[in-house]
């Protein structure tokens, strides 16, 4: 427990991290090219990283450098999309994943020979019409060829027993998803009021149905580690094209454009390097740590192979 | 002067009996109007796409009309505009409205016809003679018709006495307004109500119930290997674009059985609601008293009483030759079954001598204008009209769980204006808006109230202001829920889980809309939320979301209600809160993780 932050200095890092994260990310000595180790060093898995292009060349960048959708995605393959729809904001006010990354993700899906692209959420916010207008993703990504849902019924969703859970044992995960072949997690990166930060493990709360029993549970970051051990995306793709930096992660807050896509399998390791677009450590963000501790994934950023495209 | 209405085919064609065309056109206007009824409810959504308002049935309601502007003592010109053409063509053809387009009486016809309903105690062919003779005293049936007439002027005098006050805010002065009893009686905003409290619940079950079932079976391991999973079916699986929750009020089993009454009514009598009870009727009945237009019946009739049977409102009395002009609702079915052709609609002074007219019982109408008075009452049902301060009539100390949408007017004029037609919990996205039961008193019954454990009122959202026939809402903007106060949440540090329990949860404040929640950090690092109650306007979003079961730790109450101040006042107060955050409040202290960042 040493080596834990109090609170109170968690946040006053946190702050300053944040601060200096912006403009004079080279002068902070949190810059996330520092953090890293060499290529060659790294052992760990590969996540790609690109930057400085629009939205939809992000994607197609990152997601090439893993190794090109057509590894995830086999002809006739059914693939659900999980974005960040789940609040009443616009795509501008960066609480909602980025629709343009999500239409390009369900457009490399297709041309891969994918049968079906579902793009699905729970939402917190209501109601899901006008979610699904104002996020743009449903428009976005019914003209590139997905079906767009808002799972809000209990019907939907199929219980399943988290075997190695510490904090939770069960939880009704999305019927479609458990049936899907293929699952791409698309998270938005933002600043949480409650988890620090919310990226790819935090996304994942949006396919189970009851979310009060994650945080009714002992630990919140726990849960979602159990939840995250159980549901593995194939692919995590980070969306910083544009991030929330105050007052997440509803927002509206102060946003900054990163131009950034990160994609993994390691969903873990997306996190850590999420966490470094923040100016902070994965250490920092509870349940990246948990993640990185309990084997799910690396949160060592050292040990990331990253491959900037 | 003299005209026929069906001088085309002509009384003395060889015929035996005419094709009724005025009955053919009736039964279209019937049906047409009652399926722009459906429309029109059905398109009370997001979003409003049509040019005319969704609520057209209702506005153009006179006596919703004549109750909104007289019992709060105020004129709505938009009210009259839309009332004004019922009221004409009521002048001028008496209860047109009621055979041609009122969607209740249709609805009745249809019931009718469906549960073969004819009325057992219909009239029966009488010897012209006992007809003739009993034609002079009233019959226990034309008594009857008497009854909506009472309720009318009951419910006249309710909307007349002074029954409560109000703070007028345009004019700054405090005035009483009258109470208005119409919504218990007005049939569209009778029938617009089991539309929303029961309809469209029950549509929206079948819905999901047939695409659960049918989503199953197209979804299993037999249907999967066959190929058979083709995308129009699959559409059901998923829910895409379909209702996943179904709308529920808690007032629909009441709506339901007093809805169930008045259809049943009609195994007495056929139209028993339209005859016996519907003020509009009777006002609209009245209204056509100086119609220029009346049934004539010709020399030709036998006396064999078929119109009088046909009758659909036991206008015609037992001698065919006369009739209740404020009864008769221009179906012309008696037009249609004359075997003989002898009747017509005509206008003119002759044919006017023979309306009957109607005959009041002056001790009936007094004792309905002392039911009237007597409905004083009512409103005296909660605290807050109790208590004799300007202030406690907007002040709603009868409940504190009392929030009614943005934009309503103050608490006792709001209980006035609204008919209780449904008509805002329709439209409302999130179903928040819901029937009060208790919150208001009652006279508050059925009035909608934010229940936040349902749904939060949506912060993008202005459906209600829209569609409210009486503007007991009046419309806002977007921009003006920001500081249309509709209430105050505050967290029960009992039991949230942060506060009781010291784990990290704070769900409240990552869905608040307003950015009213901030953050108290304990001594053992754990966040614990904070209302801001100056820019906390009571959408209810947190209460929906808290995860504490089965109240909610954070729970919207009426004590921010802010109905009292213009909106003038109500957005200095917002704007005065935002110059403070500004200068730096403790609500952004250096506790905010991110307050340093900017």
């Amino acid at each position: 427990m040493a080596d834990r932050f109090t609170r109170r200095e968690f946040l006053k890092r946190a702050a300053i991290g944040v601060a200096t994260a912006g403009l004079a990310t080279e002068l902070s000595g949190l810059d996330p090219e520092a953090l890293e180790g060499s290529a060659e060093a790294a052992s760990g898995p590969t996540i790609a990283v690109a930057s400085k292009k629009d939205p939809a060349g992000l994607v197609r960048a990152a997601v090439e450098a893993v190794g090109g959708m057509r590894s995830f995605v086999k002809k006739g393959d059914t693939v659900l999309v999980k974005p960040n729809m789940g609040w009443a904001r616009r795509p501008e006010q960066a609480a909602t994943t980025n629709p343009e990354v999500v239409a390009e993700i369900v457009r490399l899906c297709r041309q891969a020979g994918a049968r079906e692209v579902k793009v699905v959420d729970h939402a917190v916010d209501r109601p899901d019409s006008l979610l699904l207008r104002m996020t743009g993703i449903a428009d976005a990504a019914k003209k590139a060829g997905a079906r767009v849902a808002m799972a809000s019924s209990p019907a939907l969703y199929e219980k399943v027993s988290l075997r190695r859970g510490k904090a939770l044992t069960s939880a009704e995960v999305m019927r479609d998803l458990l049936r899907a072949d293929v699952f791409i997690n698309v998270p938005i990166a933002k600043v949480h009021n409650s988890t620090v930060l919310t990226l790819g493990i935090k996304n994942l709360l949006g396919i189970i149905w009851d979310r009060g029993a994650f945080h009714r549970s002992t630990s919140l970051d726990q849960a979602m580690v159990d939840l995250a051990t159980q549901i593995r995306p194939h692919l995590t793709i980070l969306d910083a094209v544009r991030i929330l930096l105050t007052n997440g992660p509803k927002g509206p807050g102060r946003t900054d454009d990163r131009k950034i896509v990160v994609a993994g399998t390691d969903m873990v390791a997306v996190d850590a390097y999420g966490a470094s677009i923040f100016g902070m450590k994965a250490s920092q963000i509870g349940h990246v740590r948990l993640a990185g501790a309990s084997g799910l994934g690396e949160s060592d950023l050292r040990r990331i192979q990253i491959r900037h495209v | 002067m003299y005209r026929r209405l069906r001088s085309a085919r002509g009384f003395d064609s060889a015929q035996p009996r005419p094709t009724p065309s005025a009955v053919e056109g009736r039964r279209v206007s019937q049906l047409v109007f009652l399926a722009g009824f459906v429309l029109l409810f059905a398109l009370a959504a997001d979003p409003l796409i049509l040019p005319v308002p969704v609520d057209l049935y209702l506005r153009a309601d006179p006596l919703l009309a004549l109750s909104a502007m007289v019992s709060l003592r105020r004129i709505v010109p938009e009210l009259l505009w839309y009332a004004l053409p019922i009221t004409l063509v009521s002048l001028l053809l008496g209860r047109v409205f009621c055979g041609w387009i009122c969607p209740m009486g249709t609805t009745i016809d249809l019931c009718e016809r469906v549960f073969k309903m004819r009325g057992t105690v219909a009239a029966s062919p009488q010897p012209r003679q006992a007809a003739l003779a009993k034609s002079k005293t009233p019959t226990a049936a034309a008594k009857r018709h008497r009854l909506k007439f009472y309720l009318l002027i009951a419910l006249i005098v309710t909307m007349l006495i002074p029954s409560a006050h109000r703070s007028n805010q345009e004019l700054g002065l405090t005035q009483t307004v009258g109470l208005s009893a119409v919504y218990l009686l007005d049939p569209i905003a009778l029938l617009t109500r089991t539309f929303t409290w029961v309809a469209l619940p029950t549509a929206q079950w079948a819905a999901v119930l047939s695409q659960d079932t049918v989503g199953g079976w197209i979804d299993s391991d037999f249907v999967r290997r066959h190929g058979l999973l083709d995308r129009g079916l699959a559409l059901a699986q998923t829910g895409l674009d379909a209702v996943a929750r179904p709308a529920f009020f808690r007032l629909g089993l009441v709506a339901l059985l007093v809805f169930g009454g008045v259809i049943a009514l009609s195994r007495y009598e056929r139209r028993f609601w339209c005859r016996n009870l519907c003020p509009l009727g009777a006002l609209l009945g009245l209204l056509g008293k100086i119609s220029p237009f009346r049934l004539a019946v010709s020399e030709k009739c036998n006396h064999c009483l078929r119109c009088v049977n046909e009758c659909k409102v036991g206008a015609i009395t037992d001698d065919p030759k006369q009739y209740r002009g404020p009864e008769c609702i221009q179906c012309y079915s008696c037009l249609a079954v004359c075997p003989q052709q002898a009747i017509s609609l005509t206008a003119g002074h002759e044919a006017a001598a023979r309306d009957d007219g109607l005959q009041l019982d002056r001790r009936r109408v007094l004792a309905a204008m002392g039911a009237g008075l007597a409905a004083v009452a009512i409103p005296k049902s909660s605290l807050s009209a109790m208590r004799s301060s300007a202030t406690a009539s907007v002040l709603k100390l009868s409940s504190f769980r009392l929030i009614r949408p943005p934009g309503s007017l103050t608490e006792s004029a709001f209980v006035t204006a609204c008919v209780r037609c449904g008509e805002c919990m329709k439209a409302c996205m999130t179903n928040t808006l819901q029937p009060a039961v208790g919150e208001g008193g009652l006279e508050a019954l059925g009035t909608p109230v934010v229940v936040p454990r349902v749904g939060a009122c949506a912060q993008s959202c202005t459906l209600c202001g829209q569609v409210c026939p009486t503007r007991a809402i009046e419309p806002f903007t977007v921009e003006e829920k920001n500081h249309l106060y509709i209430g105050t949440a505050s967290v029960d540090r009992s039991t949230c889980i942060a506060w009781a329990s010291g784990r990290e949860c704070v769900m409240c404040d990552e869905a608040c809309s307003y950015d009213a929640i901030s953050q108290d950090v304990s001594e053992s690092g754990v966040l614990r939320p904070i209302v801001d109650e100056r820019t906390c306007v009571g959408c209810g979003m947190c209460e929906w979301i808290c995860p504490v079961e089965p109240l909610g730790a954070v729970r919207v109450n009426s004590s921010g209600d802010r109905r009292h101040l213009r909106r003038e006042e109500q957005k200095l107060l917002r704007d005065q809160v935002e110059r403070e955050k500004q200068k730096g409040s403790p609500y952004q202290g250096s506790e905010s993780p991110y307050a340093s960042a900017g």
